[in-house]
Order: C-alpha cells, then sequence, then structure tokens
C-alpha cells in the first residue's frame, strides 16, 4: 500500500551526480540523433555504445535489464513483427504465410523502427532510474518552471497509489455489506457507482483540507522559495549539455544534406 | 492591546443560510494557552479557521466584526502575510501531508522551502522541531508509511518547525494513544510557556483540565461560557446543554447528589476525584 510511483533508484554513481536538466538533454539527444542520424547502424550503435554502457556507469543494470524484458522487449518486438509483416516494400521475399510477405527489405525497415523504440525507452528508462523526481521539480522550479506546476507532478505521484489503496477499501467495505463484485457484467457495471462515488467525493474534499495544509505551509507565500537539498549543477554539466545539442544539431544537418 | 482580539464577529460560509460564528467576543493575551469545547456543528472548527486568516480569505463567506491577531487586522492584510505569524494543524492527518516529499524529514522543511528560510538554517531547526516532538527516528520514512498518530505529530512538527506567534490546533492528538496525547499536550504547554499563544480544539476534558489556561466552550456558533478549566468543565450550563463531560465529573456529580461527595467542586480529572473522595 505504501509504494509509491517512481522508478528512482538510488545509488551512488556518476549518473546519479549529474544535475536533473543534464539528464533530461541526455535523455531528449539520445533520442533525436536516433531518429535524425542518416546512417542505418545509428540506433543499435547508440544502444550498444552509449545506452548499455551509462546503464553500467549508473549502476542500474539490474532494473534497467528486469524493465528491458518486461516492457522494452514487448513493445519493440511487436513493433518488429508487424512492420515485418505489414509493410509493402521490397522485392526479396523471404518468408511467406499466406497473404504476408516478409522481404528483406521489410525486415530491415522493422529492425530499424524497433531499435529505435528499444533506444527512446530506454533513454528514458535511464533517466527515471537515475533521477528523484523531487530533486527534478527542485531543479526545474528554480529554473522558472512555476512551483504549482511542479507540486502537480509530484504529488499525483505520491497520492495515486493512496487513493489506489483507498479504492481497494471500499470495495472491500461494499462487498462486506453485499455489494456484488464478482458476477455478470451488466451486475458489475450496477456496482461501480456505490464504488466510485465515495472516492470521487471524498477525494475531492481531501483536496480542501490539503489546500489549506499546504497554504498553512505558506505554499504560495510571496517570498523566493529556498530549497533544503542543494542540487549540484556545475561547469561540466553545461559543457555536457552544450555538446549535446550540437550532436543533435549535427545529425539534424546531416540528415538534410546527405537526402 | 490583547494578543487575539475578535470583536462581534459574525460569519456565514457561501451558500449557507444560518451563520456559522454570531457575535464572538474573544480575547487572548499572549503567551495563553486556550482550550475550545463544543459538540458537533458549534463552530469550532470555523473559528480556528477565523483565527488562522483562512475564513474570511480562503473560504470567502460574508465576516462581519473585527479579527485581530499578533497586530494583524485580517480586514487589511492577506492570508501569506497571516500564515508567517500563525500556524495551523488540523484532525485529518493524512489530508496535511504535503504530497510534494517523500521522507518526514523534506516534509518538516516544506514550509520553511516555501517561505524562503535560507537552507543552513533550515536543518538545524528541522532536526530541533524534531527532537521537540520525539519524532527523529522517522526522519528518513515517507510520510505516507506512518501511522495515524505519527502522521499527527508530523503535521504539528511542520507547524512548530516554522516558528509562529500563535498556534491553532483542531484536534491534533484525535489519533493518538494516550501516551502520545501526554507528550504532545506537554510539547504543547512547553511552548505556550515560551511564549507562543496556542488555541486549541479538544475532547478530551482531563487533559484540558491539567494543561490550558483558560477553556471556552462554544455552542450553536455563540460562546456560551468561558473561565477557568475547572469552573467551566464541571459547570451544570455545560451538562445541561449536552457537553462531553469527564467521566470523573459526571461520576462525582452523581455521588454528589447522593451525599458521597463532600466538596463544593467537582472534579475533572482522576487526581482529583481521587483526593475528594479521600477528604
Amino acid at each position: 500500500m505504501h509504494e509509491r510511483l517512481s522508478f528512482f533508484v538510488k545509488r551512488d554513481s556518476a549518473l546519479h551526480h549529474l544535475n536533473p536538466l543534464t539528464k533530461i538533454v541526455l535523455a531528449l539527444s539520445i533520442i533525436l540523433v536516433s531518429i535524425f542520424s542518416p546512417w542505418y547502424w545509428t540506433s543499435h550503435g547508440l544502444l550498444l555504445v552509449v545506452i548499455v554502457p551509462l546503464v553500467f556507469i549508473g549502476k542500474v543494470a539490474n532494473e534497467y535489464f528486469t524493465s528491458a524484458l518486461r516492457l522494452i522487449l514487448p513493445a519493440a518486438g511487436f513493433i518488429f513483427f508487424m512492420q515485418a509483416f505489414f509493410q509493402p516494400i521490397g522485392q526479396t521475399v523471404i518468408f511467406n504465410f499466406w497473404f504476408l510477405d516478409i522481404t528483406q527489405e521489410s525486415l530491415l525497415f522493422a529492425f530499424r523502427i524497433a531499435t529505435r523504440i528499444t533506444v527512446m525507452i530506454s533513454a528514458f528508462t535511464l533517466f527515471l532510474l537515475t533521477t528523484h523526481p523531487s530533486e527534478l521539480m527542485s531543479d526545474l522550479t528554480r529554473r522558472g518552471l512555476p512551483p504549482q506546476f511542479a507540486y502537480v507532478i509530484i504529488s499525483t505521484l505520491q497520492i495515486l497509489p493512496q487513493m489506489q489503496a483507498k479504492a481497494q477499501t471500499i470495495i472491500a467495505a461494499q462487498r462486506s455489506r453485499g455489494l456484488d463484485t464478482e458476477s455478470t457484467f451488466f451486475k458489475r457495471i450496477g456496482s461501480v457507482v456505490p464504488l466510485v462515488s465515495p472516492l470521487v467525493f471524498g477525494s475531492l474534499v481531501e483536496v480542501e483540507e490539503r489546500a489549506i495544509a499546504i497554504e498553512a505551509r505558506g505554499f504560495t507565500s510571496k517570498k523566493a522559495k529556498t530549497s533544503l537539498y542543494e542540487i549540484s549543477d556545475r561547469s561540466s554539466d553545461k559543457f555536457i549539455r552544450w555538446g549535446l545539442v550540437i550532436l543533435v544539431i549535427i545529425s539534424i544537418v546531416l540528415k538534410l544534406w546527405l537526402s | 492591546m490583547a494578543f487575539i482580539n475578535l470583536n462581534n464577529v459574525t460569519y456565514k460560509y457561501p451558500l449557507t443560510k444560518t451563520p456559522a460564528l454570531q457575535n464572538i467576543n474573544l480575547q487572548v493575551n499572549e503567551g495563553e494557552f486556550v482550550a475550545i469545547v463544543g459538540p458537533n456543528g458549534a463552530g469550532k472548527s470555523t473559528l480556528c479557521y477565523t483565527l488562522a486568516g483562512f475564513v474570511p480569505h480562503f473560504f470567502k463567506g460574508e465576516i462581519s466584526g473585527t479579527v485581530e491577531v499578533a497586530g494583524m487586522d485580517s480586514s487589511k492584510s492577506t492570508l501569506d502575510e497571516w500564515v508567517l505569524n500563525v500556524g495551523l494543524a488540523f484532525q485529518n492527518p493524512f489530508n496535511q501531508i504535503s504530497g510534494a516529499k517523500y521522507t518526514v524529514f523534506e516534509e518538516i522543511a516544506f514550509g520553511l522551502e516555501n517561505t524562503g528560510v535560507p537552507r543552513n538554517e533550515m536543518k538545524p531547526r528541522v532536526e530541533e522541531a524534531m527532537k521537540l516532538t520525539d519524532i527523529s527516528n522517522l526522519a528518513d520514512r515517507s510520510p505516507y508509511s506512518l501511522s495515524g498518530g505519527q502522521q499527527q505529530r508530523v503535521a504539528l512538527t511542520s507547524i512548530l518547525v516554522m516558528r509562529p506567534k500563535l498556534l491553532v490546533l483542531d484536534e491534533p492528538t484525535s489519533q493518538m494513544d494516550p501516551i502520545g496525547t501526554r507528550e504532545v499536550f506537554g510539547v504543547i504547554r512547553k511552548m505556550a510557556e515560551g511564549g507562543m499563544t496556542v488555541v486549541m480544539v479538544e475532547h478530551k476534558m482531563e487533559w484540558i483540565a491539567n494543561f490550558a489556561d483558560r477553556v471556552v466552550a462554544l455552542k450553536d456558533g455563540q460562546v456560551l461560557m468561558e473561565g477557568k478549566p475547572n469552573e467551566v468543565l464541571t459547570s451544570e450550563l455545560l451538562a445541561e446543554n449536552g457537553f462531553g463531560v469527564s467521566r470523573y465529573t459526571s461520576t462525582t456529580r452523581e455521588a454528589k447528589k447522593q451525599g458521597l461527595w463532600k466538596k463544593e467542586n467537582l472534579p475533572v480529572t482522576l487526581d482529583e476525584a481521587v483526593e475528594g473522595f479521600k477528604k
């Protein structure tokens, strides 16, 4: 019941010590380069040469490969087969099943798309695994993100699991009064109302109380906010960020120039 | 001039017909510990919100009369000035957890971050406040993993750390066991002796009798009675109006009718009752 929606794993690594913004820029540039680069090998190249080493530098190999197996492989695999079968390109048929053909070209295309998807999800998984959400939000608030916006993001991550737990309590309470939640489809539809209404109305009341509580702690105070933890933003962070931006620009230019 | 000065205050929530507070007059001096008692719907929470500035600044509605706290006039100052001087903690601890923080330590620092306290001051202040309410051992826990009583302590600490001049508490010990209640009352007493003014809504009569300087009894949005804890809590007027009284008061009231209680005044606490029966 007390779990929270966060992928963050606390480790002591070079990646964890980077500024959160640097890590966002890193994830985005990996994705953009893999999309814009004109060469076929870029995506799987990035995966092997950039993402896998970063996973080890960040000391999150276990977590990364678990989520890779659970989430990334099924998603990428599905897209690979869909593209391989249904992409109507190429002449060299390798495999034929009923009206579906796999050609050499469609296979290559499917592989490219699937690796690109893998790179995208991997880059973000890596970012989420090594960045504490509240550190990210404090850093972005310091850079001018409205604190209300940051609050909504962070509190949602924490309050959703609590609401889930509350929903379970309501279900248990209503079932103990004889509410039918396991028989026919239409009866179950009918039992949605007594489950959802206490949850929704209860949450609305809670929102008001929570608003009072954070207001009482100066949330809308006009004084400049400070932060408990200092979030490091070294000159090396700035250097990395600008370097990544330049790489992205280069890959876009190359794409335009070579195609 | 008194530290809290409510003059003929009448307040009506938006969309309601009857006022929640009617002609309230209340003066509290600096460093005083005032307890508020009353049945459900008597206006206790509304009075708390008024003292903390949320009525009328947060709830809107119609207010008349004057509300002055710590030299501020509610009609002239805004809520964000008000919260710097007045701390408010209320009953449901779960809704007082901000949700923006992952550990108890960060949770308590939330108010300091918002009001711009410098970082080097923040850590010692949080540590000191946690020591005061005896929750230092919870510092690295998630606020959501705590029990109701622990969460109430965290909520109280989050307000104490901001060092308000006036502390407004709406049933701050409702989910605590007797030991926790005694400790929290002890802390609040200490704060009052240190010069902080405290206004507290509480149902635990024996604790009020032991710790508060004065009791205000509310009914239907009006002040029914006020005075020394023992006078108010044992008065016939309260019993007639359906207020909860301590079990020692009701027992000895019965005993007095049957001639078993010889003293003039009724007790509120166990100790007083034992003392009275011995004589």
